[in-house]
Order: structure tokens, then sequence, then C-alpha cells
């Protein structure tokens, strides 16, 4: 009987370890951010398969503000939200614009950056205006949840709309001539552009503003305030220019050569 | 009928199930054979069906050679009626779909009059009452009987039964033997392999005993039961006879 | 416990059978349910969700219309993957043997990749090179040819296990190899494959959804979309789950009910 305490006794001490091992160990619960990282240069990933990208290293500097490990968790645009309101998440950085829809749902930090929505037109077709699209017959392609989306599906009455899950698609179809023109965001659109400079016209001026922001569970005040606080901070001491010289250097170039605003 | 076959040789790989078989007979009514499992009974049965072409050798029946073309042989087939030892019947065909199966699709008959036909006969062998039921609600016995009927529906030249009986049961097997007999008695040629030696030696009027692919002894049925001539038919006689 | 409790509850085995009386079926029935039922909303209370019904209720039009596409797809491509299943099966039978490896080519093929990398490469690469830019008719066209290639190997098989002996048989009564397929053989086959192939028209039902990343205005696409604008994403899911129930019980139910019609034993 004894020989079997002391063995019970062993193995609960053994079990114990790692839990008085890890204790003392920070107790600050790390930040999960959620973002789509299939956006390059915002949210993509690097030749060894980690997280990179203006918004991943925006995260790890808030959550250096915050005194929080970070921790980015990679998941489809249209789940960032449903993600967030379940808890699973307890960030979105993905370059999401504040829209008032979506501003029923959840929280938004101040706006970081200003863009509009543009469009990624079939080469041969000279139409310039989103109204000019807006014709039985024609046909738009967007990414499903984006903006771009609901914009397409509020307010174009005449033309046909093509929903796709992956901007790559969206993009495949204007270039086979299947869509005439894609409604995605100006920086994009001009990536896009440059990739496929035979088969799309890129039309830049955006017919749409928006910006976008951090996105936070609602009833979280506090973190908003502390998150609002540091985007002001990051700002005034260039580190949305550090940013931008580091991931956007040729499109800043080529938007101040088209005398856009750059707009981080 | 007159049966002539001449040298026939039937090989499976390498084994000769048939090695050399010859014979000349006329003027027999019913035909049986017998003889040791593997003996080569069955595969002459086969060739005889038009189901196995021979590698060597020449058959003839009635004057006219065996067909050698498929064609030529669905239509030899067609003129025949064949009996296995069993799964004769179509499982998902109704005893009176069997039977008129044949008729419609390979003798031309319009669906009413086989129907018609095929009824009157299985009434003759008292079998209408199980006319619309499906093989597996038959008895062995039963479905050896429509199998029969199929068999003699076609207005064959001949029948030829593989071991009708062989997985019936003594008294399923006396049902199938009746009906055997009675085709007999009608005057119709038959070709028989069977183990049940009684009714061998009642019903056969020339009778082949096959041992080791080859004819070892032929002759009227009596004879060969009564007096066998060479030592295997002695000895298998002997063996089958014992219980 | 008296036998008229214990036969609500419990099957009673007779000979090599069963018996299980109506009352019996039905309670088991309500209880199996009522457990759902309770396990589901304990799991979802533990969920901090709002439900909001009439975000979704805006749309249902989005969900009728993508039902009925999605019908219509399941439907069109059950057919002519039943038309394709057939050939392939038949081809891997056939004589001429360019046919016949091409056949097994195809299965092999089909069936050992991703139905996502088929419906891409054939939409973007295949159907793009050959000028067919209609998006509805080249994802039928897909999802026949997946299924296609798994109904094939379930009607093979079922050829396959038609005895030797009643091709024999069908020999000895003298009917041609056509005559003998088309008499003895596929009726039987057909009554055999009816389990496997139900449950393979069920996975087409539901493979359908994947339709929606070439854009193609379906089920699935139309409730993602109600999801997209609204956030419910319960709401807009929950419905999408019973749609698709709609379109495979009749299956599953229609194939009981057939093989049962179809009973014949072996």
């Amino acid at each position: 009987m004894s020989k079997g305490i002391y063995w019970l006794g062993l193995f609960a001490v053994l079990l114990a370890l790692p839990l008085l091992a890890a204790s003392p160990v920070s107790a600050a619960k790390p930040l999960v951010i959620g973002m789509e990282l299939a956006y390059p240069p915002f949210e993509m990933t690097d030749t060894r398969g980690n997280p990179d990208g203006v918004s991943v290293q925006l995260a790890k500097e808030l959550g250096k503000a915050l005194g929080r490990p970070v921790e980015i968790r990679n998941m489809a645009f249209d789940g960032l939200i449903p993600a967030l309101k379940t808890g699973k998440i307890d960030l979105i950085i993905s370059s999401m614009t504040a829209t008032t829809e979506r501003a029923r749902s959840i929280d938004f930090s101040d706006p970081y950056l200003s863009t509009g929505l543009c469009l990624l037109v079939r080469k041969s077709l000279p139409v310039n205006t989103i109204a000019e699209l807006d014709q039985p017959g024609r046909t738009i392609a967007v990414k499903k949840g984006t903006t771009g989306h609901s914009y397409a599906a509020a307010n174009l009455k005449n033309a046909s709309l093509l929903v796709l899950d992956k901007e790559a698609a969206a993009v495949l179809e204007v270039v086979q001539g299947k869509a005439d023109a894609f409604i995605y965001d100006q920086m994009s659109t001009y990536k896009n552009y440059q990739r496929n400079k035979e088969t799309t016209r890129a039309i830049l001026k955006p017919f749409q503003t928006e910006s976008w922001a951090i996105g936070i569970r609602k009833g979280n005040d506090e973190l908003r305030g502390k998150i609002n606080r540091f985007l002001a901070d990051f700002r005034r001491s260039g580190g949305f220019d550090r940013l931008g010289d580091r991931y956007l250097k040729e499109e800043k170039e080529a938007f101040r050569r088209l005398g856009f605003p750059f707009f981080l | 009928m007159h049966l002539r076959l001449a040298g026939v040789v039937k090989r499976y790989n390498s084994i000769a199930a048939l090695d050399g078989v010859s014979l000349d007979v006329s003027e027999a009514r019913t035909l049986v054979l017998i003889g040791p499992s593997g003996g080569g009974k069955s595969t002459l049965l086969r060739v005889l069906a038009g189901l196995e072409m021979p590698d060597q050798g020449s058959v003839e029946i009635d004057g006219e050679p065996l067909p050698s073309s498929e064609e030529d042989l669905i239509r030899y087939r067609r003129g025949i009626g064949t009996v296995f030892q069993a799964f004769n019947l179509f499982p998902h065909l109704t005893a009176l779909e069997n039977v008129t199966l044949p008729l419609v699709q390979a003798h031309g008959y319009q669906r009413s009059a086989a129907q018609a036909y095929a009824m009157a006969l299985l009434a003759r062998f008292q079998l209408e009452a199980h006319a619309g039921k499906k093989p597996f609600e038959l008895s062995g016995g039963q479905q050896q009987r429509v199998a029969i009927v199929r068999a003699v529906a076609v207005k064959p030249r001949f029948l030829l039964f593989d071991e009708p009986t062989s997985a019936l049961d003594p008294e399923m097997t006396a049902e199938v033997l009746d009906i055997i007999a009675e085709l007999r008695a009608e005057g119709r040629e038959l070709i028989l392999v069977t183990h049940n030696m009684g009714f061998a030696s009642r019903v056969a009027d020339y009778c082949l005993f096959l041992s080791g692919g080859k004819i070892l002894e032929t002759g009227p049925a009596q004879q060969l039961f009564s007096a066998p001539q060479t030592m295997e038919l002695r000895d298998f006689l002997g063996r089958v006879l014992k219980y | 416990m008296s036998s008229r409790w214990a036969n609500i509850f419990f099957a009673r085995r007779k000979g090599n059978g069963e018996v299980i009386p109506l009352y019996g079926r039905a309670v088991g029935v309500v209880a199996a349910v009522l457990l759902l039922a309770l396990i589901f909303s304990f799991a979802f209370s533990r969920l901090q969700y709002g439900w909001d019904w009439s975000a979704v209720y805006r749309y249902r039009q989005k969900f009728l219309t993508g039902w009925l596409v999605t019908l219509a797809i399941s439907a069109a491509s059950l057919v002519a993957s039943i038309v394709i299943g057939l050939c392939a099966a038949l081809a891997q039978r056939s004589i001429f043997l360019p046919l016949r490896y091409l056949g097994k080519i195809y299965i092999e093929l089909i069936r050992g990749t991703p139905l996502l990398v088929q419906i891409l490469v054939f939409f973007y690469v295949v159907a793009d090179a050959f000028g067919i830019g209609n998006r509805y008719a080249v994802g039928t066209l897909t999802l026949a040819l997946f299924a296609g290639a798994y109904i094939s190997e379930i009607i093979r098989a079922g050829i396959e296990s038609i005895g030797e002996s009643q091709l024999e048989s069908a020999r000895a009564i003298g009917l041609t190899r056509r005559q003998t397929y088309r008499y003895v053989v596929f009726p039987q086959v057909m009554r055999r494959i009816l389990p496997p192939l139900a449950g393979q028209f069920a996975s087409l039902i539901k493979d359908s959804s994947l339709l929606s990343i070439i854009a193609v205005n379906e089920f699935t696409l139309n409730a993602q979309e109600v999801n997209a604008f609204t956030y419910s994403t319960m709401e807009s899911y929950l419905p999408l789950a019973v749609g698709y129930l709609a379109l495979t019980l009749p299956i599953s139910l229609l194939s009981r009910y057939l093989e049962g019609r179809y009973r014949y034993a072996s």
C-alpha cells in the first residue's frame, strides 16, 4: 500500500513539473490578430512561409506597444468578422475598410490608410467610368466580402456580377476577357495592371474613397483607446513612412509620378 | 442422331481434358457419359454444346461439322437445349420470363405468343403455379425443371444435360429424372452426363465411359453395366455402385 | 421490465430478422431527435451569439435562386455522369486497346486529383483554350466528369459481380454478347449498384458547392454572399444545411425504396 502511494506521489509531481515551470513566464496573454495572408505587400507570407507585410509589421509594433506577444492567424477575408465576434481572434488588421455596415457588428480604430475603389479593365474596352460599365451585357468581377462587392451589389443595376473567392481568380477573369472589369482597391489594381500589361488597363482614380482601420470586438473601448494612441504615435514617429519605404517603394514612386497622393 | 468424333483434343493450359477422343455412333437416342471427375465428360458435353472449340480433331453431328465461326456457333447453340448442374436461371427474371427470354430474343417469337406457349409448357410439367416466381423462391428441383422447360421450349434438335441432379437431394433428384425420362419417352434425343448409375442404366441406349480424357469403353448401356470390359470401368462401377 | 415497455425501446429478434412495432419506431426516432436537439441547443447556448434572422430573411430570394441553380446543376451533371460512367466502364472492357487505356487513365487522373483543382483547370485553362466561356456549362461538365469516374468504377464492380455461370447460361441459350449485356447483365447491375450510386449522387450534390470558386451562382455562394453582407454566419449557413438536406434526402429515400422493390436475393 505504501509503495503504491509512493509511486502515485512521484507521478503527480512529474505531472506538475511542467506547470510549475510554465507559470513564472510572462503572464501576458498573446494578442491574436486575424488577417488573410493573400494580399501582398500588406498581408503575405515570405519565402519560408512566415507571415510578412505592412499589416504584419504593424501588428508586431502594436504588440510591443501593448506589451503582449502577437500571434498572427491566417484566415479567409470573409471569415474575419465572424471570427472576431466569436472570440477566435482579438483584432483584425487585414486592410479592412471601415464601413457603416461592418460597424454594426464590430468597432473600428481610427483609420490608418486612405484608398479607394478602382477599376482593372479589359484592355480593349474603351470605358473610363464605373457608370459606363453599368450597362446590360457587361460583367463586373468582385472579390467576395470586400467593399467592391458591397458597392457592386448595391449600385450596379444593369451589369451582371461575378463573385469570386480570390483576387487572383478575379484578375484572371479580366485577363481572359470573361469579365469586363474588376473592382478592387487602388494599390492592388495598380499592381495587377503592372503584372498584366498586355491584357488590362487600370483606372486609378478612385470612384469611391475608403479608409482602412483595425477591427475590434464591440465593448472594448479601453483597448480601442490604446490602439488609437498607438496609431497616432506610430505615425508621428515616422513608422508608416518606414513601412512605405520598406514594402511599397515602387508604388510610392509610381503614384508620385501619376500625381496621386500616397495613401499610407 | 449420328455422332462422329475423330481425334478430338481440348487443352486447358497444359492439361489435356480431352486427349484424342474418337467415336462413331448412330441410332443412339439417349447417350450417357459416365466416368470419374475430371475425366473429360463435362468437357466433351461442352464441346457438343458449342461452348468450347476443340483444339484438334473434328466433330460431326448428323453429317454436319460443328461450326467454327462465332456467328454460326450462336445459331448452332440456339438449335439445341443445354441444362447445367446449377445456376441455369437468371435470378432477376421470373420462371416464365426465363423461359420466354430465349424464345423472344433468340428465336423471334412475339412476346404474347412466347408467353402463351411457355405457360402451356410449364403447365405440362406441373409448374404453372410457379410461373410468376423468381428463382430464389423455387426449390432446387423446381429450378432445374424450369431450366429443362426452357431448354425444351426452343424445339431443339437434341438436349444436353450436365449432371442435372448432382446438386439436388434425393426427392428433387427423382422429380427431375422423371422429366428426363418423360422426354426420352417422347422420342427426344438426349446426351446426358450423370453420376446416377441407376438412372443411367435405365434410360441410356448407348454409354460412353471417359477417363483421363479418353473414351475407354463404349457400347450399349446394358452391356457396359453388366459386363464391363476394362479394369478402369470395373473399378469405377465398383466404387460408384457400392452404396 | 414488462415486455410491453421492452418493445417500445428495443428491437426484438425473430429468427434471423427483427420485429419492430410501429410505436417502437416512432418512439425511437423522436428520442434520437430530442437527444440531438438537446446537444445542439446546449452547444448554441454556450455561444455568445446574437441571433438575427431578420437580416437573412431580407435576402430570402438569393437563397431560393441559389437553391434552384444548385438543383439544376446537380440534376444535369447527375444524368451526364451516368452516361460518362457507363461509357468509361464499357470502354475499360473494350477490345480496342487505346480506348481501354484511355478509360483507365481518365479514371486514375480524376479520382486521384482534387475536384477543386479540376474545376480551376477545366475552366481557366481547358475551356478557355477552346474559347468556351459559359461557366455553368463547364462547371456542370466538370462535375459530371468527376462523378463519372467514380460511377464507372461502381458500374464495373457491378458488372464483374455477375457470376460467370450466368454468362455461360446466356451463351448456352444462344444469346449474342449484346443481348447478354442487355437482358442479363445490365438489369442486374442496375439493381446491385443502387446503394453506392445513391451515395455518389448525394456527394455530387454537395460537391456542386465547389463551383462557387468559378463564380457559379449556386446555393453555397449565395449563402456566403448573404453572410458577407449581414455578418449573420449561423443564420446564413443553417438554411444552407437544410437546403442541401432537402436535395439529398429524397435520393436516399428513393434508393432505399427501389432496393426493397427489386430485391431478389442471391
